[in-house]
């Protein structure tokens, strides 16, 4: 065993534990990017279907996103460290967006689905990942996103059809790009503040 | 006189003590993220590794990436345990100064 050092040196190990417990566990995680890109991939979804094949345009740009996702996600992550928090947060989205796709598209092909359900069952699981998310990262703007989406569920049932069309374009506005944005502003904000040297 | 505590060296060292602080903190970490965290060289970095490898404070998995090298580390159990031992020897050394 080595000899015990001085005080200041004990200090000074103090201090060092507590930077780096805190830099351990402050927030580094890029997921803003995320958002956008599916509020991106909803909007041509929505367009392809109605210029173009509904029942090719959503499965085909679902598929697309979620390899994008896929792909880039992959690459931000070889240089990170996991949290329990990032695998739970992880562990909402990923089956969020398998159930999704599972109920969706033989919904769709079946010819099962209009517009007012697609809107309501869409909207509902949407905000119950973002207040899942949400209550697990204490992070009051998601929460915030999640009773839009839950708003959007309800304004799905009612209404004309263009009336829920719109209902669900504004709803993936702010809860995906603007959110998305935002959510990138405070990530860049935290890296900045995030360097600590030992 | 109650007799002090003396302080475990593999764990005293300044980069070893930041390595294991660091890793307390999350589930496992890449090489890379611990280097940009303590603000290291990868030489000295790989070398305080391979100290808490060997005393088995640390576990490293290494393994391929889109065909790039990748080493994740994450703290073992007696690791922890060290770690922990390591603050409690400091409290008692510091008594009311912290």
């Amino acid at each position: 065993m080595a000899q015990n050092p001085n005080e200041m040196e004990l200090k000074d190990r103090v201090e060092l534990i507590e930077n780096m417990l805190a830099a351990g566990r402050r927030k580094t995680e890029k997921w803003g990017w995320t958002f956008v890109l599916w509020g991106v991939a909803y909007y041509v979804a929505i367009a392809w279907s109605a210029y173009g094949n509904p029942g090719v345009a959503w499965p085909v740009t679902m598929i697309s996103a979620g390899i994008l996702t896929g792909l880039v996600a992959s690459r931000i992550k070889r240089h990170e460290a996991q949290t329990t928090i990032s695998r739970a947060i992880s562990s909402i989205w990923i089956p969020m967006g398998i159930s999704l796709f599972l109920l969706m598209v033989p919904l769709s092909l079946t010819h099962r689905l209009d517009a007012h359900s697609s809107v309501a069952i869409v909207s509902a699981i949407i905000g119950t990942a973002n207040a899942t998310s949400g209550l697990i990262l204490k992070w009051k703007m998601q929460i915030a996103c999640a009773v839009v989406w839950w708003a959007a569920s309800v304004a799905g049932c009612f209404g004309t059809e263009s009336q829920t069309s719109i209902v669900f374009l504004v709803a993936i506005f702010f809860c995906q790009i603007v959110f998305g944005i935002y959510a990138m502003v405070c990530e860049s904000q935290h890296r900045q503040r995030g360097a600590v040297h030992a | 006189m109650p007799e002090l505590p003396e302080l475990n060296p593999v764990v005293h060292g300044k980069l070893r003590l930041a390595l294991l602080s660091l890793l307390a903190g999350v589930e496992n970490a890449d090489f890379s993220w611990l280097r940009d965290k303590t603000g290291s060289t990868d030489g000295n970095l790989g070398a305080q590794l391979l100290k808490l490898e060997e005393a088995g404070y640390v576990a490293v998995e290494k393994k391929f990436v889109q065909r790039k090298p990748q080493s994740i580390y994450r703290m073992t159990e007696p690791g922890r345990v060290a770690l922990f031992e390591y603050v409690q020897a400091l409290k008692q050394l510091l008594g009311d100064a912290i």
